[in-house]
């Protein structure tokens, strides 16, 4: 895959979302909501009869369009593509993991904590003190 | 005197080490914080959301009335690859994106701080302040903050207008909710990259130590 060319510097850039309706819909009043000529929206619903194969590649697509610097998607999603969400590491987009109705927000499966909990660990702690 | 000054030098790298553990900890503190305040402000959202459904009726809110027509987004993000930093542009022109200036940005967000006015009693507050001063106030930012307010209502009735001409006041509430929701999570992007760049800060202290 040829490497995401980075946003301008202060450029304007759209925020994608991952979410359950009532989420994409709030947001969409919020102003968030962009469809281009091709009618390909920011954003993807997901209820119950959304596959995983689908959630898989709108975050593919919205992790590596130019014009996209933030990517919301509801933890519950999140969980589901859990190895994709984890394995991504660059700055831009920013992966954020929000709370649904349905399901709180959870410290333990968040993909930027779960990175850093290594530093909190006491094999972390011990090996420092060698 | 070399050992002395081999010594001051590696309290000073000890002491810059325990300032990126510290800055790690704060960010990850903030965080937290931020998470919680936007589980509060999405779960006010989502209670007036519901709300407005049941006085409008399920279907008049749903995803079917989404806008399909290709359009811009009103509200976007700026993004400075340093770091990277992150920063709301709420309400731009849907129409033409490009005419949303930086410095209207800044007033206009200052102008929307106390959202427990209501842009009416702001819009009247501008119209006094405007009558009080007599004219003394430079009137060219006073047309400015007000054109920008205008602009604004009139991207959010844009939105609005989704859901039909007459909404429910709940669905307005809703509106300000989400965009509450909004300027949390673009703080929460900022403070995310913070963290993430504390954390590398942290782990090369600690792969090479001085």
């Amino acid at each position: 895959m040829a490497n995401r060319a980075q946003i301008r510097t202060s450029s304007s850039a759209l925020i994608a979302m991952i979410a359950d309706e009532d989420t994409i819909t709030g947001f969409l009043l919020a102003g968030v909501g962009n469809v281009d000529l091709r009618r390909k929206t920011n954003y993807l619903i997901v209820d119950s009869k959304t596959t995983v194969k689908q959630i898989e590649d709108a975050f593919k697509e919205f992790t590596t369009r130019e014009d996209i610097a933030i990517v919301l998607i509801s933890q519950y999603v999140a969980n589901m593509v859990r190895f994709l969400v984890d394995s991504y590491n660059k700055p831009i987009p920013a992966i954020l993991e929000i709370p649904s109705k349905d399901h709180p927000y959870d410290p333990a499966h968040d993909s930027v904590l779960s990175r850093v909990k290594y530093l909190f660990s006491t094999e972390s702690v011990a090996s420092g003190r060698r | 005197m070399q050992s002395s000054e081999n010594g001051v030098e590696s309290r000073n790298e000890v002491a810059e080490g325990e300032q990126h553990i510290l800055n790690f900890l704060d960010s990850v503190d903030s965080y937290l914080i931020l998470m919680d305040s936007l589980s509060s402000a999405l779960r006010q959202g989502w209670l007036e959301l519901a709300s407005a459904r049941h006085s409008m009726g399920a279907s008049r809110v749903n995803c079917a009335l989404f806008d399909l027509k290709s359009h811009h987004a009103s509200t976007t993000v700026q993004v400075n690859n340093d770091l990277p930093h992150f920063k709301l542009c709420k309400w731009a022109s849907s129409d033409d994106p490009e005419k949303y200036s930086e410095e209207g940005k800044f007033e206009e967000d200052e102008l929307f701080q106390n959202k427990s006015d209501g842009p009416r009693h702001r819009h009247q507050e501008l119209q006094e302040k405007r009558t009080e001063e007599g004219g003394a106030s430079p009137v060219g930012t006073d047309n400015q903050i007000q054109k920008l307010f205008l602009q604004a209502q009139k991207e959010r009735f844009k939105t609005l207008s989704m859901f039909g001409t007459l909404v429910s006041p709940k669905l307005r509430a809703t509106q300000l909710s989400f965009e509450t929701a909004l300027e949390m999570l673009v703080e929460i992007s900022n403070t995310r990259a913070s963290l993430l760049h504390a954390y590398d800060q942290v782990q090369k202290d600690r792969t090479n130590p001085k």
